[in-house]
Parts: structure tokens; C-alpha cells; sequence
């Protein structure tokens, strides 16, 4: 990877009391990137997040855009702007408060954009947050974010709830109407299918270590999935996989791509497969 | 505009209709007293009278004292919303979920937190305000048409109370400012059982140590309290009138007692704004 880095994290430790929620986090993610932070729910995605923001204290060292993160400072968020749980957005304000709030104490704010995004949205700005549908909601805080002209953009879970095709439609909009070469995207989700299609690099969180961290296409091609009939599992089983599937009369796993197993059909694994591979248990 | 007002203006949205309804119950009792004084007007037996008070008082001290005493429900009413709007100022976010979207804002918490102090505080000044200029405006009416309206001393019984209970609502509301950086919920009333039990406990250890280490809900009612009552027979006249008010300006606004309130005040600012600063949010 290239470039100069968007977000560092050297030695990154967090504790819950006793819990360890992130365990010796070493990252550097470069710029211009859209990166996925995948893991199961509890994996730390969330803690690294608050973490990288300053919202969280911990142990270690933060570098945004070449500054250090100690602790929470408003300056942090002129570069970067964090979508949470869209149920985050201030219920109280209408919808013509909250673009009117955000404007404001926001100077990299782009009146016309944050204009034609309301004009093609079906936003009543007379409507209260709280009255307004996840999907709806969902709109607003991407015209906030879209409007906002920052290098970097942190999703935590923003699709969390929604259905199928705002899920689309919001990645949708974060491609065709934020993301340029200059901008850094991290998504942190555990729907791994959701993503697949729009991320360049990959991140899995397990536990709260970092397992990998890679780009998608050196992955994929690292990796294959090996289907075999089902009488010649011992095969695929002499390859340790970590987990081995069966469909219809054959089974199937992530094996390295270097590897050759007679008869097997081979094929380019998706990153679902990857993920279980790697982390194992259920991507949901 | 810039990002104080932007703030102010927000915090205003958000607690307008709680900060609206003193002047909704005043509003209502005026209503109520206009409905028994029609109905008494209309079955004949209204009849107001101001000249029967035990020793004839003057006009200037009848413009005086009622004006005064008009403010007492509104000033009651006004430190209940007080301690409504402030108990929450800290914490209300975090209950209302929206915590992070205001905190991923590029704005000072400094100022985020004066906002929040401002709206809860001053914004119940302005209300206890409008009123007081109402209740003049009312009074002036009514005191004409039964005695003699002496606007300087009505006006100076208005403002002489305004300034009392806007006075008690800056400790008041600074106090339950203070713990609504520290609790999430029914601040106010949880610090306030922290107060007491640490009260009842120091009286405790002073019986038994025969101590006399300081108590801070005694200490805390003395720095609330303004004035000490004064006989109503003592200024009955104009002359020991104008002494009252002169004495009355120096018990709620010229002594230290207001400097040290006002300083208290601005502590507890500083100490829930740092609590809030500091505090992790998960």
C-alpha cells in the first residue's frame, strides 16, 4: 500500500474493566481508499471506531492525517466525519433544523450540494427526526455527510436495520456522490455480503486483534474455494481448513490457491467465504 | 452565523416548549382569576379592595410590596423549570441516543456546554422576565383603577424580586448543571440524596466526635438564601420605605454575597464542563 496514510494506530489497547476490547492494534490505512472493517458483532469494530475518534480513552498511539489523537478534540472532526446507528440523529430537531445545525458549525459545509440532495430527496424539512422512517433517516444523515466535504468518512454499521434496497441505495450514494481518489472510506459492518462489491481493501477484527489486513483482489487471489464430492473430503481435509461445507452430494472449503487437489473444481471465493474462513463462526 | 449562535439557537429548539410553560401556567392562572372576576362581577359581588390593610399603608408601598409579592408563584414556577432544563443539560443526548452525532460536530465542548448552561438558565430568565413585564403591565391597570399607580415603585418591587429569584436560579440551576455532568438520570434528585446523606453523615460523626465539621446542605441553603424577613409594620411609611429598598438592593445584589454566588456558579460550570469533556462515550 502507497501513500500517506489517512489513519495510523501503533500499539492500540483498550480495556472494559478487565475486558480487553482491543488488543495491540497496529494499523495504517492509506488514503484514498474505501476500506471494510469486517467482524463478528463484539469483535471491537465499534470500539476501534470511538478509538480512532477519541471518544474512547486507550492505551496507544493515533495518527489522523499525520496528527495525533489523544484525546477527543472537535478540530478531529473538520477532516472526518463519522457515520454512527443513523437512530443517532437528534430526534427533537426537524429535518430543516438539523441541516441547518450542521451547516453551521460545519465550514466545509456545501450549501448547493446539501440543496440539490433535499430537492431530490422526499425529506419534508417541516418533519421531526423523530418521526421519520430508519430509511428516511437513513436520507438525512447522508445528506448531512454528503454535504460535508471531508478527507475521511467513518461508517459504523449504517445499514444496520434497513432494508435491501435503502442498504443499496446508501452505498449507492456514498460511491456516486462522496468517494473521489482523495477520500478515505472505512465501513465498518458483520454484513460482509453488503460490501463486497464497493470495498478496496479489507480489515477483519476478531476479538479485538486484527487478523488481516489486505487488499480484496491480492485476497481473493490468495484463496479458492475447492468443491470436491463428498467422498473425497479427506482431501480437502488434509489441508486444515477451518471449515469444510457440504452441498448436494459435495464439499467444498477455502483452501490457498497454490495447492492442487485432483479432480476439484475450483473457483474465486466470495468474501463471506473468506471472512468464515479467517474468523469463523456465523457472518450473519 | 457563527457556531455559538448556531449552538444557542439549537438548545433553544430543543427545550422551547419546556421553557414556555411558566409562562403557560401564569397564563393560565390570569385566565382562572378572569373567569372569577367576571363571574363575581356578573352576579354583583366583585369587589376589590387595597385600603383595608391593617395600618393604612401608602400607595408607593402598596405599588411596592404587591408588585413584589406578584412575582413569588412566577419565580417558584420559573426555579421548577430551572432545575428541569439543567438537570438534563449534560445528559439528555446520551438518553436521547444523539450523543454522537453532536459530538462528531467540529464544535468546542465549551461552548456546547455554555449553550446548554445559557438555554437552561438565562432562557428561564427571559421567560421570568416577560412575565414580570406582564404582571407590571397588569398591575399598573389594576392599581390605577383602586388606589394610585406609582410606577417607580411598582417598578422597583418587580425588579427587587426579579433579580431575588433570578439570583436563587443561578445557584439553583448551576447546582443541578453540575449533576447532570455526573448522572444520567434524575440528576437533581440524585444529588440531591447525595447532599443529604453526606449531611446526615457529618452530623453523625459531629455527635459522636463532638466535632463541628461544616455541613454542606445548611451551607448550601445559606448560599441560596438572599434576604431575611423584614416586619411589614416597619415600612409602612415612605420614608422607612425607601430605607427597605435601599437595604433590600444591598441584601440581593451589592454585598459579596453575591460575588461568592456568582463565582460558585461559574465553578460549577467549569467542573461539569470538564466532567463532560472527559467523559468516554461508548
Amino acid at each position: 500500500m502507497t501513500g500517506k496514510s489517512a489513519i495510523k494506530t501503533k500499539n492500540l489497547n483498550k480495556y472494559y474493566g478487565k475486558l480487553k476490547a482491543l488488543d495491540n492494534i497496529n494499523l495504517e490505512i492509506p488514503q484514498g481508499r474505501i476500506i471494510g472493517l469486517l467482524g463478528k458483532n463484539g469483535a471491537g469494530k465499534s470500539t476501534l471506531m470511538r478509538c480512532i475518534l477519541g471518544f474512547l480513552k486507550h492505551e496507544g498511539e493515533i495518527e489522523i492525517l499525520g496528527k495525533q489523537i489523544k484525546r477527543h478534540k472537535e478540530s478531529t472532526h473538520q477532516d472526518i466525519a463519522f457515520i454512527p446507528d443513523v437512530n443517532s440523529l437528534d430526534d427533537r430537531l426537524t429535518v430543516r433544523q438539523t441541516i441547518d445545525y450542521v451547516s453551521a458549525l460545519n465550514i466545509s459545509w456545501n450549501h448547493e450540494k446539501a440543496h440539490t440532495l433535499l430537492a431530490a430527496s422526499d425529506l419534508d424539512p417541516k418533519q421531526k427526526v423523530g418521526n421519520l422512517s430508519k430509511g428516511m433517516k437513513t436520507k438525512l444523515y447522508l445528506l448531512i455527510t454528503l454535504s460535508l466535504d471531508v478527507k475521511i468518512l467513518l461508517l459504523d454499521e449504517p445499514t444496520l436495520g434497513l432494508d435491501i434496497v435503502f442498504r443499496k441505495e446508501f452505498f449507492n450514494m456514498i460511491l456516486g456522490e462522496y468517494y473521489d481518489e482523495t477520500k478515505t472510506i472505512i465501513i465498518s459492518t458483520h454484513q460482509v455480503e453488503e460490501v463486497e462489491q464497493i470495498l478496496q481493501d479489507i480489515i477483519f477484527i476478531d476479538k479485538g486483534k486484527i487478523i488481516l489486513q489486505e487488499e480484496i483482489e491480492k485476497l481473493k487471489a490468495k484463496y479458492s474455494i475447492y468443491t470436491v464430492p463428498a467422498e473425497k473430503r479427506a482431501k480437502l481435509e488434509e489441508h486444515k481448513p477451518r471449515i469444510i461445507n457440504k452441498t448436494l452430494g459435495q464439499t467444498n472449503a477455502v483452501l490457498k490457491s497454490d495447492i492442487s487437489i485432483e479432480s476439484a473444481q475450483v473457483v474465486r471465493p466470495t468474501l463471506s467465504d473468506l471472512f468464515l474462513e479467517m474468523v469463523g463462526g456465523s457472518s450473519e | 452565523m457563527n457556531k455559538f449562535t448556531a449552538l444557542l439557537r439549537k438548545d433553544i429548539q430543543i427545550s422551547k416548549n419546556q421553557l414556555m410553560i411558566p409562562l403557560w401556567i401564569v397564563a393560565g392562572f390570569y385566565l382562572v382569576i378572569l373567569l372569577i372576576s367576571a363571574i363575581s362581577y356578573f352576579t354583583g359581588s366583585f369587589n376589590l379592595n387595597l385600603g383595608n390593610i391593617q395600618g393604612s399603608p401608602s400607595s408607593d408601598f402598596l405599588n411596592y410590596i404587591l408588585n413584589m409579592a406578584l412575582m413569588g408563584l412566577p419565580g417558584m414556577i420559573s426555579l421548577i423549570f430551572i432545575i428541569i432544563l439543567t438537570q438534563s443539560a449534560l445528559n439528555e443526548n446520551i438518553r436521547n441516543h444523539s450523543e454522537l452525532f453532536h459530538r462528531s460536530q467540529p464544535v468546542s465542548i465549551w461552548y456546547q456546554s455554555a449553550s446548554k448552561y445559557l438555554v437552561g438558565i438565562a432562557g428561564n430568565w427571559v421567560i421570568l422576565s416577560l412575565i414580570a413585564l406582564f404582571n407590571f403591565i397588569v398591575f399598573a391597570f389594576i392599581i390605577a383603577s383602586v388606589d394610585r399607580f406609582v410606577i417607580s415603585m411598582a417598578f422597583l418591587g418587580t425588579i427587587q424580586s426579579l433579580i431575588s429569584f433570578m439570583k436563587i436560579g443561578l445557584i439553583v440551576g448551576s447546582l443541578s448543571f453540575f449533576v447532570s455532568a455526573v448522572f444520567k438520570d434524575k440528576a437533581f434528585l440524585q444529588g440531591l440524596a447525595i447532599i443529604v446523606g453526606i449531611q446526615f453523615l457529618l452530623i453523625i460523626i459531629n455527635v459522636i466526635m463532638q466535632w463541628h465539621l461544616p455541613l454542606p446542605l445548611s451551607y448550601l441553603i445559606k448560599l441560596i438564601n438572599n434576604s431575611t424577613p423584614v416586619g411589614m409594620k416597619t415600612i409602612l411609611t415612605n420614608e422607612s420605605l425607601n430605607i427597605f429598598i435601599k437595604e433590600t438592593w444591598m441584601r440581593i445584589l451589592f454585598n459579596w454575597k453575591t460575588l461568592i454566588q456568582i463565582a460558585v456558579s461559574g465553578l460549577l460550570f467549569v467542573v461539569a464542563t470538564i466532567i463532560y469533556k472527559n467523559r468516554e462515550i461508548k
